[in-house]
């Protein structure tokens, strides 16, 4: 596993992406096609089907034209139709004019039920069905429930829900698996990730992936089959009479694509910095509302409203400079089909002023050479709209690939018996810092052990590596005769609980709070965990118990319940050891000792670690663990470490002691 | 087929209220609105107007060979020899008809090169404009949301703030486009081409009419459920923030619990629901549509028809010979065209409108929650004249303050306290005795439920909550540290200060030690709430930042709670001396921060049970008494501790 790669959470800098990490991005969306095969190949169908309808449009007015207006009879000896539309030539052949009108009514009206014949396509509808804004964010919500057809009427329906579903589902297995590789990422990672840059990976930017999937598998090839048989049929009908017609046609193509595709590094560039600015946004946004506590206490309102709008300003700066691009490639493009339009309409009009073609041939040829420029002028555009797709995308494999905990190879864990044994372990930050520094210990699983240092001795550090939440840089640590460098991380975290200082509760019950450690929980165990932790103390005089609700991260609680509500989750998980990081620290001595008390009572049965500075918190422990500069300075019983005349806990302990 | 809560469903006319109050964010870019759509409806008229002179020039002119007429002469700058003169069977010769066509393209390239390519920047002008007033919503909902009073934010989920905020302000961006712009452009096409429509022959109002009626009734079916899904799709995605939030928040205690796997299928339970009312909203939507599609292709589909078959006996239009610059007095081939496009044109409007209304439904239900949080009132409100702060503080009156977070759950019940300049208070109790939310009241985070905070006399209420907080610090026992650098950190909100003063502060709060250490000092990157630091290292953080704002009033929430006591007794002597002409208060459990302290107030249950001196409460042997016994009563071998 690659742990030296380096980003900057707050603008993804690096915004090159060259051709080979496009396609190994697109490549990799495809993997999710896996997923939705049947959905995939209904749609394919489908849409294949939907093409055909609209080919039939030119000759059908060209009937109208020629046959029913003009009054001529069909010649299709010169101009032949297309095979397909014999059947019904064959049908309206010696009808008069007024009849073969209401023939040709009478089709339109039923194309128009099944196909939605010359009506706006049901994909055009769904371009703007919800009202969306003019920045990244906003518009890519809408994008997660995206889908079309390129006909209307029933089998466009149909064809529609068929293909948002498929999207919704291609862009919510995204998702989530974005959401959960995020919640596996190292520790030292989440420390330096930005929540609202998070937020924006997996609303707004894992929702463009099902775009990349039409925009390479399906579209460009329903537009290939179509301009291909749209030339078809101008060579079949029109290929005697002028040639040099179907060439111009077949131009149309290849020239919008070399005309646009010198763009798509620049459109990469340009959307992924658009992206990077509204992560950065979103993140101002989270911060100050999740800490409006401190930002109100602090004066800090201005200056997050300063904040905000300048970030806010940059990112709909970024997302004009996509539009820029976009009409720069329009107008490019515009001009050069034009100029071949142009040259179309003197050929055709020469064959009219000669006579060789009719006023209807004109319409079919002018429609088919419309068709044919939209075709090309989208072909062109997918190659450049996918760039954004993929500076998106880029941002979600970013933490799918990034290390997490659980990648590698481990083996399954026995459960903790006897005790943890730490040999020569060391550990320093991604940053260089040594926070740990050769530390042997032994801990048994009937103890309660203290750690205690001078603030920044290392003692978290230490207490993190027993839950897995980092590895040692070296050394080993050994569950029983197990190599913790062997294990599992999800298997470690079986057998250790963590219980936090800052007490996160999420805005739901006290119940639903206890139950996310231990979902088998009954009753009587959440309330003998309360009891331990006395949290059952107040529990009891609210209004309905355990199923109080409590405000967002639990603010609607003091400090201290929060804290005690905060340990009886963690022991619920009855795991046979648990750390608890100052659990004692905002209580108040009655309590403090109640729940020593009950505390070292539980610890009987298993290891219970606690990082501490009150002394009477220390002096209840079996075995005191003092650090100082991330080594063990010493290790024993409160009564023998003082007995040491210049011991270093002594002089901590007679240093809080005495005034 | 839709359990509509009635309450809730707000009809077609609640969307002007609406658009009323966007009216104050499109007033600044008024200017730029009107140019923008004037220079649209400028081009609009121009392609309008174009195609109408180029249809005629292509069908029957070149197609066919008809003379033109005199002043499409005058535009293609050719002579009389193509008019019609006297004779009225006269055709066109080919040379004559080539030489139209050379004109044409030409006339048809340069119109084109030129507006096409002159008009794009439009785009871009209307892009920005819409930007400016989405800019101005969101900073003022942000700083609103901001301002709230921190019981509203209690009881509120970030994620849900965050979704008003940024996905349903976009709406605002839409008002003008759909609710305004759009509206007049259909209704605009419509009325042009029942005019045109009814020049070619009065019977076509009928079918216009016909489809107009129908799509309405579908409509009158269809929107109040549009509405609902629209609703509650937006408030699943809401959710769906709130929880991804939440989870990324808490992310530690997830990983300890080993929840991992229970917030992921939460999560996709939510994000399962959300897409289920974005599908359902998208298909109603699009049965609508459908529906009007039908209606509106039906009619011009029949009316074609007779287009077609009057073109066929030459029957004469309503056009007469009105109009000279075209040429369409008899149903022909070139009036058939522009009747036949017109006519589309004015059906699809059917299928246009019925759009414009789907789209204002879930632009209503958008533009409704974010003026909610708009509208939401500040519990803590300002007084229309606020007095000023004193200058030289000498006390601070708690006079039988009441309050609480939810009914019949009181946190502060009846609290009389007074401290004087350069006294330290300590602020003692057990857990969840309001300790903290009393400080809070200091701060005017809340205002009290009754009772009254005096400060030299005058009341909190009486002064604006700008200036109480640049009179009263706090280190919070939360010591919430933003991603920034350390100095901005301990400068947040104060960017006026220089680092030499943050240097100082650092050096009271004797942070300044680990901070040299640190790999930049004072401008080193925190992470994500402070991740890199240690708990103690935060807490000094947090009496810096205090420090540093040199206010006459210093409120430190448990300040040395992780602090060792080497630690602890350095920061308070330096505090010691720092707050001699301040009234500082300390909420603390540590006995040797207690005793240095000028007074005590011991807090039970919401109300002051004792207060004095360490040495007098001793003496009392009551409640604060008890409380010290049990510190340190466990431990008889260390009376020189006590």
């Amino acid at each position: 596993m690659n742990n030296s790669k380096v980003y900057d959470d707050r603008v993804d800098t690096d915004s090159e992406i060259d051709l080979r990490q496009v396609l190994t991005l697109i490549s990799r969306s495809f993997g999710f096609v896996k997923g939705v095969k049947g959905l995939f190949i209904c749609k394919l169908l489908m849409a294949l089907v939907s093409i055909l309808p609209a080919l039939a449009v030119p000759w059908i007015l060209k009937i109208i034209v020629d046959q029913v207006i003009m009054q001529q009879p069909f010649n299709t000896a010169e101009v032949p139709f297309p095979p397909f539309m014999m059947p019904f030539i064959n049908m309206i052949h010696d009808l008069s004019p007024p009849e073969i009108m209401f023939s040709v009514t009478a089709l339109f009206l039923i194309a128009l039920i099944l196909f939605g014949l010359r009506a706006p396509a049901a994909e055009q509808a769904q371009e703007i069905a919800q009202a969306k804004g003019f920045d990244a964010a906003t518009q890519s919500e809408q994008a997660l429930s995206s889908g079309g057809s390129n006909t209307s009427g029933l089998w466009g329906l149909l064809e529609l829900s068929l293909s948002i579903r498929m999207t919704q589902r291609l862009g919510n297995a995204l998702r989530a698996r974005l959401m959960g590789r995020l919640t596996h990422l190292e520790m030292t990672t989440l420390d330096e990730q930005r929540i609202g840059d998070s937020i924006y990976r997996v609303m707004y930017d894992a929702p463009l992936m099902p775009e990349i999937i039409y925009r390479i598998a399906i579209n460009p090839l329903l537009l290939i089959i179509t301009a291909a048989l749209s030339i078809y049929l101008l060579q079949f009908s029109y290929g005697e009479v002028t040639p040099e017609l179907v060439w111009l046609a077949a131009s149309l193509i290849p020239l919008t694509l070399l005309v646009t595709a010198p763009f798509s590094a620049l459109a990469r560039r340009i959307h992924q910095k658009n992206r990077a600015s509204g992560a950065t946004t979103t993140n101002r946004m989270e911060e100050s509302l999740d800490n409006i506590a401190a930002v109100q206490a602090l004066g800090g309102l201005d200056k997050e409203s300063v904040r905000f709008e300048k970030s806010s300003e940059e990112s709909f700066w970024r997302h004009r400079l996509t539009v820029a691009l976009d009409l720069i490639l329009i107008v490019i493009r515009t001009c050069a089909t034009w100029i071949v339009m142009a040259i179309g309409f003197i050929l055709i009009t020469d064959d009219v002023i000669d006579g060789t073609l009719s006023l209807g041939d004109y319409a079919v040829l002018s429609g088919m050479m419309f068709m044919l420029s939209e075709n090309a002028a989208a072909i062109g555009l997918y190659w450049i709209e996918l760039q954004k797709n993929v500076a998106a995308v880029r941002r979600v494999f970013f933490f799918i690939d990034y290390t997490t905990e659980t990648d590698g190879e481990y083996r399954s864990i026995k459960p903790i018996k006897k005790r943890i044994h730490l040999k020569d372990v060391s550990y320093s930050y991604p940053d260089g810092r040594v926070a740990l520094k050769q530390v042997n210990l032994e801990l048994t699983l009937d103890n309660l052990v203290a750690v205690v240092g001078p603030t920044g001795a290392g003692k978290t550090t230490l207490a993190y590596l027993l839950p897995g939440f980092i590895r040692p840089s070296e050394g080993e640590i050994f569950f029983d005769d197990q190599k913790f460098s062997q294990l599992n991380t999800k298997d470690i975290r079986q057998q250790v609980t963590y219980v936090f200082q800052e007490h996160m509760l999420l805005s739901s019950s006290i119940r639903e709070n206890l139950l996310l450690s231990n979902p088998d929980a009954t009753v009587n165990e959440m309330i003998e965990a309360c009891r331990i932790s006395g949290a059952m103390e107040f529990i009891d005089l609210l209004p309905d118990g355990i199923d109080t609700p409590v405000g967002k991260g639990g603010d609607t609680l003091s400090v201290g319940q929060k804290q005690r509500l905060s340990i009886a989750r963690g022991l619920l998980r009855g795991t046979p050891v648990v750390v608890l990081d100052e659990p004692t620290a905002a209580l108040d001595p009655k309590t403090e000792r109640k729940m020593m008390a009950a505390l070292k009572e539980s610890s009987k049965s298993r290891l219970m670690v606690i990082i501490a500075h009150r002394l009477s918190t220390i002096r209840e422990a079996d075995q005191i663990v003092f650090l100082e500069e991330g080594r063990i300075v010493e290790v024993g019983e409160h009564d023998a470490l003082m007995a040491k005349p210049n011991g270093r806990y002594r002089r901590f302990v007679e240093l809080q002691a005495v005034q | 087929m839709t359990n509509l809560d009635t309450k809730e469903a707000l009809d077609i006319r609640a969307i002007f209220p609406l658009v009323w109050r966007c009216w104050p964010y499109y007033r600044p870019q008024l200017k730029h609105i009107l140019t923008y759509i004037g220079c649209t409806i400028l081009i609009g008229a121009l392609f309008f107007s174009f195609w109408f002179v180029a249809d005629d020039l292509i069908q029957n002119k070149i197609g066919v060979g008809e003379p033109l007429q005199p002043l499409q002469a005058q535009l293609l700058m050719l002579d009389k020899s193509y008019l019609t003169g006297d004779d009225e069977s006269k055709r066109l010769s080919d040379s004559q008809r080539k030489q139209v066509r050379a004109k044409v393209v030409i006339l048809t390239l340069t119109f084109v090169f030129v507006v096409f390519i002159g008009s794009s920047p439009l785009n871009y002008y209307q892009v920005w404009i819409f930007q400016r007033v989405n800019q101005k919503l969101r900073v003022e909902m942000l700083s609103k949301a901001e301002h709230l009073s921190l019981k509203h934010h209690s009881f509120s989920r970030t994620g849900d703030a965050m979704y008003r905020i940024y996905q349903d302000s976009a709406t605002i961006t839409n008002v003008l486009q759909w609710l305004v712009t759009m509206p007049l452009r259909v209704m605009g096409v419509i009325i042009i081409g029942c005019i045109t429509l009814i020049f070619f022959s009065a019977w076509f109002a009928l079918p216009i009419f016909f489809s107009i009626i129908l799509s309405g009734y579908v409509m009158r079916k269809l929107l109040p459920v549009i509405r609902q899904k629209s609703r509650q799709s937006r408030e699943y995605n809401s959710d769906l923030t709130s929880r991804i939030q939440e989870n990324l928040a808490a992310v530690r205690v997830i990983k300890a619990s080993g929840a991992e796997d229970i917030m992921i299928s939460r999560f996709k339970k939510e994000s399962q629901n959300a897409l289920d009312a974005a599908f359902e909203m998208r298909f109603y939507n699009s049965v609508l549509l459908l529906l009007s599609i039908l209606i509106g292709m039906g009619s011009f589909i029949i009316a074609e028809y007779f287009m077609a078959t009057w073109a066929i006996t030459e029957k004469a239009t309503s056009l007469g010979g009105i109009v000279a610059l075209v040429g369409y007095a008899t149903w022909n081939i070139g009036a058939y065209q522009t009747a036949s496009r017109q006519g589309e044109q004015t059906c699809l409007q059917a299928w246009e409108l019925s759009h414009i209304f789907s789209v204002a439904q879930d632009l209503t239900v958008g533009l409704k929650r974010a003026f909610h949080l708009l509208d939401l009132e500040p519990e803590v409100t300002e007084p229309s004249q606020p007095k000023i702060f004193p200058v030289s503080i000498q006390s601070i009156q708690f006079e039988s303050v009441y309050f609480n977070y939810q009914k019949d759950n009181p946190v502060l019940a009846g609290i009389d306290l007074s401290a004087t300049v350069g006294s330290v208070t300590a602020i003692v109790g057990g857990t969840g005795s309001g300790k903290s939310t009393l400080m809070s009241l200091l701060l005017r985070l809340y205002d009290p439920d009754h009772g009254n905070i005096l400060v030299n006399g005058i009341n909190l209420k009486e002064m604006s909550r700008e200036t109480i907080k640049s009179n009263v610090a706090i280190a919070l026992q939360q010591n919430v540290l933003f991603a920034l650098s350390i100095s901005d950190n301990i400068r947040y909100g104060r960017d006026d200060l220089s680092e030499k003063d943050v240097h100082n502060a650092a050096k009271i709060a004797c942070a300044d030690g680990f901070i040299a250490d640190m790999p930049e000092g004072f401008s080193t990157e925190l992470g994500e709430r402070g991740g890199k630091l240690s708990t103690g290292q935060r807490q000094r953080l947090s009496i810096a930042r205090a420090v540093l704002r040199d206010t006459p009033i210093l409120i430190l929430d448990e300040p040395t709670a992780s602090l060792d006591a080497e630690t602890e007794q350095r920061v308070m002597k330096n505090l010691a001396i720092w707050g001699r002409d301040r009234i500082v208060f300390i909420i603390t459990h540590r006995l040797s921060t207690i005793r240095s302290a000028d007074q005590i107030a011991f807090l039970d249950k919401g109300k002051i049970v004792e207060a004095g001196t360490h040495n007098q409460l001793m003496a009392q042997l009551g409640p604060y008494s008890d409380f010290v016994t049990a510190e340190v009563g466990n431990t008889p071998t260390e009376t020189n501790y006590e």
